[in-house]
């Protein structure tokens, strides 16, 4: 923990310096220049001998999720809950302006076809035309009836797992088919680690070097959200080389990301559908930060 | 100025005087000596513009600290009465409700109605707390996997672990449109509309 405070603290010192003017203390702020790249040289061989001991390679994969685009259905308990406490609020409400016009032009309807009715008790407004307000709310209607709405559900466009429009009720999952250990399998894009490169930074390579899809996603932090582990097969292990493990970092896709082309090797799909894809040991481990549906 | 003013003209007299003798040398002694005026025998008096200035009163600053005191005075008394509290309209019920004539006419509801929701109300209940007791633990799935990982990545290497726990500051403000209940329509105009503010704004 020391290393790396020192570290922070020299640096923090060198810009504290570097604001009060070169000129007054040159030599000392370029010895703390040459002082903080060279603890940044050693840090890196630092991490690479760590690396180099170390049998494990790095890999960093994305997890970027779709957010939903409607709202679901209710389920059936739902809808009746809904619909009492619709019954509910209806019955403690007051009449409102609106409602209250509608009784009035009724009431005058009914006094007017009455027999002995004479126009001149009640107050004309001769100036204004009286407009019934069952004429207002048709012609509301009439408006209503000419927007339509885009449609809620399509199934030809549910069933394309390729497609970024399926399933806009539920969140989709990006997956797609890379060859690992010279064996082709759907998982989660990933790539190998590169030194010099934090791992939430790789996991943005991987996103970025997909076929043909330009994403922009906003990552969630910069610390992983799980971790899965495998080791060779016997027969490919070496001293250096024992296994992989690959941390996994979220990411939401953007609103404003361009509409990608239908990819082959690209999927998108829902956490139920993923046991179709996924290995059984990997989805134990995906599954878990996968939190919703 | 006035000396100075003379002392030009006495100049200006003298050198007139000298042109004078110079051209009509043969003039009279008597003709000359009228113009020539002696400068020392010049006389300015003050100057005559000024009006004549009240006497200043001597007990005149003193009514004017006074005068300022009452002010300050006053504006304590004033300051002194705790402001009056910003109305919260959500609070006070409009008078239009209260009306009578608003009433609704609804009949009573019957023993099976009344029975019927509260037990839909104790389903919705314990339906919700499964739901929640559900949620609570994906999260804290999600969260041991985080542990997880970042043990094994502490593991690892010590550089990629602390850079993993910096926060990151570009993150938030982060902003997401939610579910609506149909899709956005592609090439959508949606009809210009209009509508005016009637907030009441308070000032205290």
């Amino acid at each position: 923990m020391s290393a790396p405070c020192g570290r922070m603290a020299s640096r923090s010192l060198f810009q504290f310096l570097s604001t009060f003017g070169r000129t007054a203390l040159g030599n000392s702020g370029l010895r703390h220049f040459s002082g903080t790249s060279a603890r940044r040289v050693t840090a890196q061989s630092k991490v690479e001998t760590e690396r180099a001991s170390s049998p494990w390679t790095l890999v960093a994969a994305v997890c970027l999720r779709r957010l939903p685009v409607i709202s679901a259905d209710c389920s059936p308990i739902e809808e009746e809950v809904r619909g009492m406490l619709q019954q509910v609020e209806f019955e403690k409400s007051i009449l409102s302006d609106h409602e209250l016009r509608l009784l009035d032009d009724t009431e005058r309807m009914t006094r007017k076809q009455a027999e002995d009715y004479d126009s001149d008790e009640e107050d004309v407004r001769k100036d204004q035309e009286i407009v019934l307000t069952q004429d207002l709310e048709d012609s509301w209607e009439q408006r209503m009836k000419t927007f339509q709405p885009a449609e809620r559900f399509r199934d030809d466009v549910d069933k394309d797992l390729t497609s970024l429009e399926r399933c806009l009720d539920s969140s989709l999952l990006l997956l797609a088919e890379q060859e690992v250990g010279g064996e082709k399998m759907w998982l989660l894009p990933q790539t190998q680690w590169q030194g010099g490169e934090t791992l939430r930074q790789t996991a943005e390579r991987a996103l970025a070097s997909l076929p043909a899809a330009a994403f922009k996603a906003t990552f969630l932090g910069n610390a992983p959200c799980g971790v899965y582990k495998y080791k060779l097969p016997k027969a490919a292990r070496t001293e250096s080389t024992v296994g992989t493990k690959v941390f996994f970092f979220k990411a939401i896709l953007s609103d404003d990301s361009p509409p990608a082309d239908p990819n082959a090797s690209l999927l998108w799909v829902k956490k139920n559908e993923l046991q179709r894809y996924l290995k059984p040991a990997y989805l134990m481990k995906v599954e878990p930060f996968i939190i919703g549906l | 100025m006035s000396v100075a003013l003379s002392r030009c003209i006495g100049r200006v007299l003298s050198r007139q005087v000298a042109s004078s003798s110079f051209v009509a040398g043969e003039q009279h002694h008597a003709v000359q000596s009228c113009w020539f005026v002696p400068v020392m025998t010049l006389k300015t008096t003050a100057a005559l513009r000024a009006v004549p200035q009240k006497k200043k009163k001597k007990a005149d600053p003193r009514i004017e600290a006074l005068v300022r005191d009452r002010l300050k005075k006053k504006l304590r008394k004033l300051e002194k009465i705790p402001p009056e509290f910003i109305p919260i309209e959500d609070f006070i019920t409009p008078s239009k409700c209260l009306d009578e004539t608003r009433q609704r006419s609804t009949s009573r509801l019957s023993v099976e109605e009344s029975e019927r929701r509260a037990l839909l109300l104790k389903e919705w209940c314990l339906y919700k707390q499964k739901q929640h007791m559900a949620e609570v633990e994906s999260v804290e799935l999600a969260l041991k996997a985080q542990k997880e990982a970042l043990k094994e990545l502490k593991l690892e290497s010590e550089e990629l672990y602390q850079a993993a726990l910096k926060p990151d500051p570009l993150l938030f403000p982060f902003a997401h449109e939610g579910p609506t209940f149909t899709p956005p329509k592609e090439n959508y105009e949606a009809p210009d509309g209009k509508y005016v503010d009637i907030t009441k704004v308070y000032t205290q």
